[in-house]
């Protein structure tokens, strides 16, 4: 039975909970915006790498290279595309 | 069709490795496009017009409980993907059934939070801020709705062909799907409800 429950899943299991637990403490605990938004970006990132690399496993095969570049470019499109709108939409230059 | 017993059979043949890879490319083209609905977010979240804003008509309990339906979901996913490399195929369709049943359960609590939504007046027309709230979280459930019956039709492929190349590639292209909810689940759960509750 217990070949069916991995550590390195379980570990990770209880890591993200973890990391749940952590980014709700912006909920309870009152804090400022730029801290309780890097207590945020953190946990949140900290998560998707968590299921990229032991979910996923993103890093098992000989395509490892070309998976990680394709994520990369998805990842840094995304972070464009988010903060260029908000440079140019929300924060105010004036 | 050459098979490579030294690797899991989900990658033991050329095609294989490719549509898992194919997958992948897949995956960032669906990084981006929330990326675009997370900007839209950003930019409209404070115009409410006339109705309310989110700290109004979030609530931290279903939130939360969806949280941990989707992670657990997506450790009882990783674990059937495991089982099903030990060629336990009972145990691995196990834990697919579990997975789906999370799956609706999830979706059974965001149905319930969306016409609690509505019944609050925050329904898609309200404000540019409930058009985009609910336009993202739509996207993410649609996938959600979508990954339900696709899990379901794998399923049924390992109970009729058994644990083969085909049906293995299948299922570990859907584990990667579902993790990939799961990671844009935690975005929305970060910086749409408890930013929004801040």
């Amino acid at each position: 039975m217990s070949e069916l429950f991995p550590l390195k899943q379980v570990m990770g299991f209880v890591f993200s909970l973890v990391l749940t637990a952590v980014a709700l403490g912006v909920y309870y605990f009152d804090m400022s915006f730029a801290v309780g938004m890097t207590v945020l970006l953190v946990t949140a990132f900290l998560q998707a790498g968590l299921q990229l690399v032991v979910f996923m496993h993103a890093g098992e095969t000989e395509d490892k290279g070309a998976i990680y570049t394709n994520v990369y470019y998805g990842v840094i499109i995304a972070l464009v595309t988010v903060f260029g709108t908000l440079l140019a939409l929300v924060w105010d230059m004036g | 069709m050459k098979i490579d017993h030294s690797l899991p059979l989900e990658y033991s043949t050329e095609e294989n490795r490719l549509k898992i890879f194919g997958f992948w490319i897949f995956l960032g083209a669906e990084i981006m496009l929330f990326a675009t609905l997370f900007a839209s977010y950003f930019t409209l979240y404070n115009r409410t017009g006339s109705g309310p804003n989110g700290a109004e008509i979030f609530h931290i309990t279903p939130v939360l409980l969806e949280t941990i339906l989707l992670l657990t979901s997506s450790f009882t996913i990783g674990l059937g993907v495991h089982a099903m490399r030990l060629g336990r195929q009972k145990a691995m369709m196990g834990f697919f059934v579990v997975t789906l049943l999370l799956g609706l359960a999830f979706l059974g609590v965001e149905i319930f939070e969306f016409v609690t939504y509505v019944h609050e007046g925050a329904g898609l027309q309200t404000s540019a801020f409930t058009s985009i709230l609910l336009t993202t979280l739509g996207t993410h459930g649609a996938h959600v709705t979508v990954g339900l019956f696709w899990g379901l039709y794998i399923l049924i492929q390992v109970k009729r062909d058994g644990l083969t190349p085909e049906t293995g590639n299948k299922s570990f292209i859907f584990s990667l799907y579902w993790h990939f909810l799961d990671v844009v689940w935690i975005f929305i759960f970060s910086f749409i409800y408890l930013k929004g509750m801040m």
